[in-house]
């Protein structure tokens, strides 16, 4: 009976899957997979729930509701830090199950291994996620790298210990404190907009050590869903990846954009009023909106959706050019987007767009800076050079909505900012974008 | 014995490969949900505490770890899918 449940438990989390595929499908997936979980929940007990005392029942309903709770209050631009905390909490559930495995029964060594393994990447994915957390609160500077390369060294080498030597209590307390020490080092030496790298990186290691607790308690369900999670992250992190043309291990070393070169620019950057944006927009025919990180922390969403309609009553084509790793984590501005009802059929993805610049009266860029450099095209020296960006500096025309002309996250000066067809709108983006709808009123 | 750990790692493997080409499928636009709706997946690891809980004896120490990782996989599971839930609903009015 037990099997057939898990059986049909299985089923049901490849469909969500594969729903997961469209948007339009997607909420499906999520019902399937409440189900699926559910009934390989519902299997662990075995139909026995006498078993189990009260402090174990209210620890489920408490933090289930705890759940609930966080789920409905959180803002969606508090997204990346939610999914942090989430990777760190799973890391560190399956992180705390292998450390009472190892501690309780005499584990043959095979699955003392296994069980190791899931303390340490568990731990590390722990307290590596609550300094990501932190970090993305900007409440966190970049660290020492030199100490971080040690550790770096030291902490896969304490996972083969049980080769040598027996496990006792202070060995594992020992192994447990080098990965929390290994996981916020690590963590602490990438900066911010390396953060969509990290967190899907660290999305994958909360599957993984899920699917070793799987093999340490012999449940197949829990090896299958784990290792889901893990592939999951590993591709999201390889997308990340391959959109900033790093590998992960150079984005995993940290320090990137912390050494300024060619901060200088040849000539004045023209700037712009809201009121001759708004007469610039009225003659186009079609524009593209550019968001980035600076949308996300100006709050800035509704104000675009406004100039959104404000633009499609007058007849005007409006898409969105999303770059993947624009915002704090993947799929970031979408879902910003997404909140304030732009349809997900007019955001376009760089493969998409990039053949539409050249065609387009007007882009705005709101809040994003090294995502639309055209040094990563041209400038062989630069540290971006060669990673795919949205080729705004082909449009006819282009507004960056920026607070001033501070370099962005590679710490580069961005030539479009420059361009003969440029123009700077120095502003806080939201306030930007809503003086400019305000002199359409106007026009 | 042998033999169940091999059919085990199969699993495992096949898992992950039929895991890894119906997600690489997904569009840009859905991953902050399959983030979090992957976070909701690695909750199951409820499972295993609940499948050791009963056998961990009297240690008032192990019961306590044991009880923090039933919270962190509870949260985990139900904000996660509720969070998903959240945004999804978004995705789905605009169709």
């Amino acid at each position: 009976m037990i099997e057939i449940i898990l059986l049909v438990s299985s089923v049901l989390f490849i469909f969500a899957l594969k729903l997961f595929g469209r948007p339009s499908t997607a909420h499906r997936a999520n019902t399937f997979a409440m189900l699926a979980m559910a009934l390989a929940v519902f299997s662990a007990f075995n139909f026995d729930f006498s078993k189990y005392d009260s402090a174990f029942y209210i620890t489920i309903v408490v933090s289930g509701l705890l759940g609930v709770l966080i789920s409905k209050r959180v803002q969606m631009t508090q997204m990346p830090e939610l999914v942090g905390l989430f990777n760190g909490f799973g890391g560190g559930a399956s992180g705390a199950i292998a450390y009472v495995e190892l501690s309780g029964s005499s584990l043959p060594i095979s699955d003392v291994f296994v069980a190791i393994f899931s303390m340490g990447i568990g731990m590390f994915t722990f307290s590596g996620s609550l300094v990501a957390v932190m970090k993305l609160r900007g409440k966190l500077n970049n660290f020492n790298k030199k100490l971080a390369d040690i550790f770096s060294v030291f902490f896969p080498t304490i996972l083969v210990i049980p080769a040598v030597l027996e496990m006792d209590d202070l060995l594992m307390e020992f192994i447990i404190l080098v990965a929390i020490i290994s996981g916020v080092i690590r963590v602490a030496v990438i900066g911010g907009a390396d953060m969509p790298v990290v967190i899907a990186f660290l999305n994958s290691l909360s599957g993984i050590a899920a699917m070793s607790a799987g093999f340490i308690v012999n449940s197949i369900i829990l090896i299958v869903a784990g290792a889901l999670v893990g592939a999951s992250g590993i591709i999201l992190t390889l997308l990340m990846c391959a959109a900033m043309n790093r590998t992960l291990r150079d984005v995993l070393k940290g320090g990137f954009g912390t050494t300024t070169i060619n901060n200088e620019y040849e000539k004045d950057p023209i700037s712009t009023s809201p009121e001759d944006v708004a007469i610039q927009l009225s003659y186009a025919e079609s524009v593209v909106i550019v968001p980035g990180y600076g949308m996300a922390v100006a709050q800035a969403q509704a104000a675009v959706k406004e100039l959104t309609n404000t633009l499609k009553d007058k007849n005007i084509e409006v898409k969105f050019a999303i770059h993947p790793v624009a915002g704090r984590m993947p799929g970031h501005m979408n879902v910003l987007l997404a909140e304030v009802d732009i349809d997900y059929e007019d955001m376009y993805t760089l493969e998409d767009i990039n053949s539409e610049f050249s065609s387009t009266d007007v882009v705005i860029v709101v809040g994003a800076n090294d995502v639309v450099n055209p040094l990563a095209r041209t400038d062989e020296d630069s540290p971006i050079y060669g990673m795919p960006i949205l080729d705004v500096d082909l449009a006819k025309q282009v507004i960056v909505l920026k607070r001033s002309m501070s370099p962005g996250y590679a710490g580069i000066a961005n030539p479009l900012f420059v361009n003969d067809n440029a123009k700077m709108l120095f502003a806080d983006a939201k306030e930007g974008l809503e003086n400019i709808i305000k002199s359409f009123e106007l026009v | 014995m042998e033999a169940t750990f091999l059919l085990t790692l199969l699993i495992t493997f096949l898992a992950s490969f039929i895991g890894y080409e119906l997600i690489s499928k997904i569009p840009q636009t859905l991953h902050t949900p399959l983030m979090s709706g992957s976070n909701a997946i690695s909750g199951i690891t409820l499972i295993a505490a609940i499948l050791i809980y009963p056998e961990v004896g009297d240690s008032q120490l192990l019961k306590i770890i044991i009880l923090v990782a039933i919270a962190f996989a509870t949260l985990n599971i139900v904000g996660g899918f509720s969070v998903t839930g959240r945004i999804l609903e978004m995705f789905k009015k605009n169709d």
